[in-house]
Parts: C-alpha cells; sequence; structure tokens
C-alpha cells in the first residue's frame, strides 16, 4: 500500500467538475510532479488532496484511510502544505510562522517545548532563513516568505508534503536549492512530496514520477524520461510557435 | 526580554485600574475622601452617606465599567481575528446597533413585563439582535473581499438599524423611552450589584472561551487554508469565534448601550505596548486595558461637565476615533 492513494477522483468547485477521474499513488521518498497548461486543475486537484475543497466523487487515502474522515490534528500531523497564496501573519515574526508548524503536536495553549523550538531552528537552518528568525514576515521579499512557509512545513514533520507552484516567486539559485533541500529531505526523512511546478526543466530533475494534466484529466503518468520524449510536451501545453527541445530541456523561439 | 515586557505592561494596566477605580469611587460631585473610600470598602463606616455613594453608586459602577470595557476590547480582539481587519469593531460593524434595535423594541412593546422578566428578556433581546447583524456581515463578507467595504456595509447595518430604532421611539409613548433614551446613547449610570453579577458571569465566561481558543487563533492569523492545513477545525472555531463576540457585545450593549470604538482602540493600544501577535498574551492585556480605558472615559463622562453626564460613548468615542484614524494612516504607510 502506497502512503497516498487518489482513486478515481474527481473535483471542482460547486457544481463545476474541473478535473475528473484522477488516480494514482504517492510512495514515502517519492516526488511526483503535476504539469500541464494554466487552469488545467492542478491546484484544484492539489487543494482537494489536501481537504481544503472536498472532492465530488472518488477516494483520496492517505496511509489507508480517507482524508476527508481524518481528525484534523492526525491530518495535519500527516499532510504538511504550502500554498501559492503567502498567507497573512500581520505582526507575526517568521519564527512566530515556522512554529505554527508545531501546532498539531502542542498541548491546548499551543506553547512551545524546548523539542518544538529546536526542531523549528532545525528547519530555519535548513531553508537557509535563520537570520530572518525576529523580522517581521510580512516585511520580507517574497522569495524569503516561500522559504519560510517551506521551513513551517518542514517543522510539521509530515509524512506527504503538498506543494503548489513552490519556486513561482524564487530565484534561480534558491529555486535549485529549495529543490534540492526538498530532494535531499524527501529521500532521508522519509516523506512523500506532491508538487506542482511551472518550470519543466526543474521537473525533469527533480521528479521520480510525472503526472501530466491537460483538459480536466490526467493524459500521461510515467517517469520524467518517458515524459520529455516524441515532442509530448509541445502536445501536452498546445505548443505551436516555437518548441520545447526534450533533450535540452529548452524552450526554442 | 519578551517575558519581561510583558509582565511589566501587565502590572502597569492593572495599576492603572486600581488607580483609576479609586479617583472613580473618590471624584464626583460629591468629594469622597481616600481614607472614606477604604472605610467604606472594608465596611467600617457603614453609618456615613460616604457608605451608600461608594458602595450602591460608585463602586458597583466602576465594577460594571471594568467588566464591560474588558469584554467590549475582546469583542473587538475577536471581530479583528475573524476578518484579518484592524479596524473591526462590534460597534463598526453594527453589532452593537442590532443589540440596541431589539433592546428598544423590547422597551416600546413590552413595557409593561414584570421587572424581572424584563432583566432576562433585555439579555436575550441584545443577543439576538447582535447575532441577526452579525449574520447581516458575514453574509455581506461572503460576497465581498475587500475589507473596507466590508466595514462600510457594517456602518450601514448599523445606520439601518439604528434608523428603526428612531422610528420605533419616535412612536412610542413617551413614558415608555424615558430610560430608553439615555440607555440608547450608552451610560453606565445606574449599575446595580445584581447587574454586575450577571453580566461578570457573562462576560467572564465568553472572555474564558476566548482564551481557549486562543491556539487555533494564532493559526488562523496566517489565513484560513494555512490554519486548515495545520490542523484546526476551521467551522467549528469560526462558529465559536461568532458566538462569542456577539454575545461579549450584545451582553455591553444590554447593560450599558451602544459603546463605541473601545474595540478597536484597546486592542490596537495592546498590541503596541506589549509588542505581541500571540492571543494567549494578548486577550488578558485586552481585557485588563479594556477595563482601564473605560474607567477612564466614565470619569471623564461624570467629572468633565458635572453634575450634567455625557454619554459614554461620547468620550469613548472621542479617545477611540483617532485611533483609527491612526491606524490607517499607519498602514497606508506601510503599504
Amino acid at each position: 500500500m502506497s502512503l497516498l492513494e487518489i482513486k478515481k477522483c474527481s473535483c471542482g468547485y460547486e457544481n463545476k467538475t474541473v478535473i475528473s477521474d484522477v488516480s494514482f499513488s504517492v510512495d514515502k521518498g517519492e516526488i511526483v510532479t503535476l504539469i500541464g497548461p494554466n487552469g488545467c486543475g492542478k491546484t484544484t486537484l492539489i487543494k482537494t488532496v489536501s481537504t481544503l475543497i472536498n472532492n465530488m466523487s472518488g477516494e483520496v487515502l492517505l496511509d489507508g484511510k480517507n482524508v476527508f474522515s481524518m481528525k484534523e490534528n492526525e491530518r495535519a500531523r500527516c499532510m504538511a502544505l504550502l500554498l501559492t497564496d503567502k498567507g497573512q501573519g500581520e505582526g507575526s515574526t517568521c519564527f512566530e510562522v515556522v512554529s505554527m508548524g508545531r501546532y498539531p503536536y502542542t498541548g491546548k495553549f499551543g506553547l512551545l517545548s524546548k523539542e518544538d523550538k529546536e526542531i523549528c531552528y532545525e528547519a530555519m537552518r535548513l531553508c537557509d532563513v535563520s537570520d530572518l528568525a525576529e523580522r517581521y514576515f510580512t516585511q520580507i521579499s517574497d522569495g524569503q516568505r516561500q522559504r519560510i512557509l517551506l521551513a513551517r512545513a518542514i517543522a510539521q514533520k509530515p509524512d506527504l508534503m503538498i506543494l503548489d507552484e513552490p519556486t513561482s516567486f524564487l530565484d534561480v539559485k534558491y529555486k535549485l536549492e529549495f529543490l534540492n533541500i526538498l530532494k535531499e529531505l524527501a529521500k532521508k526523512t522519509p516523506f512523500a512530496v506532491v508538487a506542482s511546478l511551472h518550470e519543466l526543466d526543474l521537473a525533469y530533475q527533480v521528479s521520480d514520477k510525472i503526472v501530466a494534466i491537460k483538459d480536466g484529466r490526467v493524459d500521461r503518468i510515467a517517469s520524467p524520461k518517458e515524459v520529455f520524449t516524441g515532442g509530448y510536451i509541445d502536445e501536452l501545453f498546445g505548443i505551436t510557435k516555437g518548441h520545447f527541445e526534450e533533450e535540452s530541456l529548452k524552450i526554442i523561439l | 526580554m519578551k517575558k519581561n515586557r510583558t509582565l511589566s505592561i501587565y502590572i502597569v494596566l492593572l495599576m492603572a485600574v486600581i488607580l483609576l477605580l479609586f479617583l472613580n469611587i473618590c471624584v464626583g460631585s460629591v468629594k469622597v475622601p481616600f481614607s472614606e473610600a477604604i472605610m467604606s470598602l472594608v465596611g467600617k463606616n457603614k453609618d456615613t452617606s460616604f457608605y451608600d455613594i461608594v458602595m450602591l453608586i460608585r463602586f458597583p459602577r466602576a465594577v460594571g465599567a471594568i467588566v464591560l470595557g474588558g469584554g467590549l476590547s475582546l469583542a473587538g480582539f475577536a471581530l479583528q481575528s475573524f476578518f484579518h481587519n484592524p479596524i473591526a469593531g462590534p460597534y463598526l460593524l453594527g453589532i452593537s446597533s442590532g443589540a440596541k434595535l431589539t433592546v428598544a423594541l423590547l422597551f416600546v412593546f413590552a413595557a409593561n413585563m414584570v421587572p424581572s422578566a424584563a432583566y432576562g428578556a433585555k439579555i436575550i433581546c441584545a443577543f439576538l439582535g447582535a447575532f441577526l447583524a452579525m449574520g447581516f456581515v458575514l453574509l455581506c463578507s461572503k460576497k465581498i473581499n475587500n475589507m473596507a467595504m466590508l466595514l462600510v456595509c457594517g456602518i450601514m447595518i448599523g445606520y439601518i438599524c439604528s434608523a428603526v430604532t428612531d422610528f420605533v421611539v419616535t412612536f412610542a409613548k413617551e413614558a415608555d423611552i424615558v430610560n430608553l433614551h439615555n440607555w440608547t446613547k450608552g451610560s453606565l449610570s445606574g449599575l446595580t450589584w445584581m447587574d454586575d453579577l450577571v453580566l461578570s458571569v457573562i462576560i467572564l465566561v465568553a472572555s474564558f472561551g476566548l482564551l481557549a481558543l486562543s491556539k487555533p487563533l494564532s493559526a488562523y492569523a496566517m489565513g484560513e487554508n494555512y490554519a486548515k492545513s495545520v490542523g484546526v477545525n476551521i467551522k467549528r472555531f469560526r462558529v465559536m469565534l461568532v458566538i462569542i463576540s456577539s454575545l461579549l457585545a450584545a451582553t455591553v450593549t444590554a447593560f450599558a448601550g451602544p459603546v463605541s470604538f473601545v474595540g478597536i482602540a484597546v486592542p490596537h493600544i495592546v498590541r503596541g505596548l506589549t509588542k505581541s501577535t500571540k492571543p494567549i498574551v494578548l486577550i488578558p492585556a485586552c481585557f485588563i486595558g479594556g477595563g482601564a480605558f473605560c474607567l477612564l472615559c466614565d470619569f471623564v463622562a461624570r467629572v468633565i461637565l458635572s453634575p450634567v453626564e455625557l454619554s459614554i460613548s461620547t468620550v469613548t468615542a472621542f479617545f477611540g476615533a483617532p485611533v483609527v484614524i491612526y491606524i490607517l494612516i499607519q498602514r497606508r504607510k506601510r503599504a
């Protein structure tokens, strides 16, 4: 049994199905990326798996348990989330934001134990944001915020990390560092990762498995090598002007 | 460092409450010497007129001011957390006015009720009105994402409620609305020990309820999705927060009439003083700070034009409204 199993899942908002009949599974230590054109349903799928919206049919099983019927606390210990929404957190310091990751572990009043604090500092060290600890979360750059939120997700010690376009605000150095940290931790800890990515070159490098989504359905699930062949990327994104060169992972105008 | 700061803020606020308490007891149309005030509090001068003034009029009124002020500022704190908006408060969102409307209706249409029944009915009516107004605000908030617009909606709801209240009052018999007239302007005069007991029980229960929510409150500050992802039961949390803030605002309104701006000014000042965002630190500090603020405002209301009393809302607005303007300017600067 895999850690995360999505079985014939359809999801969307109110009466509109955005993406239907999705099935795939993810094991611990495995990184699965979702790629596909804008509006294909990646974010909807991510929001469904992370229970922010309800599924319309099918099942999402985490460790064999339906994610929608798990207790909030139990689910939060298994699953951490990083969204494109950068959060509000006005007046909070970065350390306080990271320490929110310990929420499912702390007691009634949310007081941090020494161990909780250690875990937070360690997570911040991994994400190279230790020096931001006392800065205000609203007064740092978008890229820094993204790394703070990753530290928060790491501090949550999940079995599954769900990331919606985690690298979109990062410069090239931090894109690489971000994905390196993720890859290393995912193997070492180990935890499973489901991420949507727009950068195809990065998706190729980091993924164990790629789920290609097109027009509200899963078009192909395969290893990066199999997905990036035979002009499939051009076809997936409907590229007509220009070309994605799969051997060099470059866009050719 | 931070702990020392928090502790010293608590001590300063508590000292302010005690100081203002004695100021309120001693100063007024009849001056009560400090020594007599102490004697009255310990019950050593029961046969003097000072005793009656202190124990039957000023002391219960001051205690009421502390608890009501604490309740109001917590209502504001809860609403600000709920809407992620630093200038949300029970008065600006129309919740106090909703409570005012239903209590006014009760005064006018059930004027002949037995006093003891009216007492309970007043609280229940205030709660219903607060809840209805809150419901409207929530409906609006579903359609509107813009925080400024939400406040405008709240203010409009407040105006509608006030208009209906005025309408009802215009057609009521003069005799029925003598009390009502004072009450709709907001006043702490005439609070008895019985009042204090009832309002303290409700407000303290609600306040401890809010304190028990301090953990999800701190997670909710990051936004709803993130709060959910770390394990907050958002639905239950929001329902609790709505009930607690309505209950606090309604209780205050039932006993003192609509009192403006305490709910915005006090949490803002307390945040600035403690430099903290932790609800577990802020909630008790807001309560004590609200008590001190209301004592001060009630003192001014009683003393400044003595023997004429100002309505407490006049004074709270005078001190509180500039804080709102200040918050808006600060936010503009930062953005």
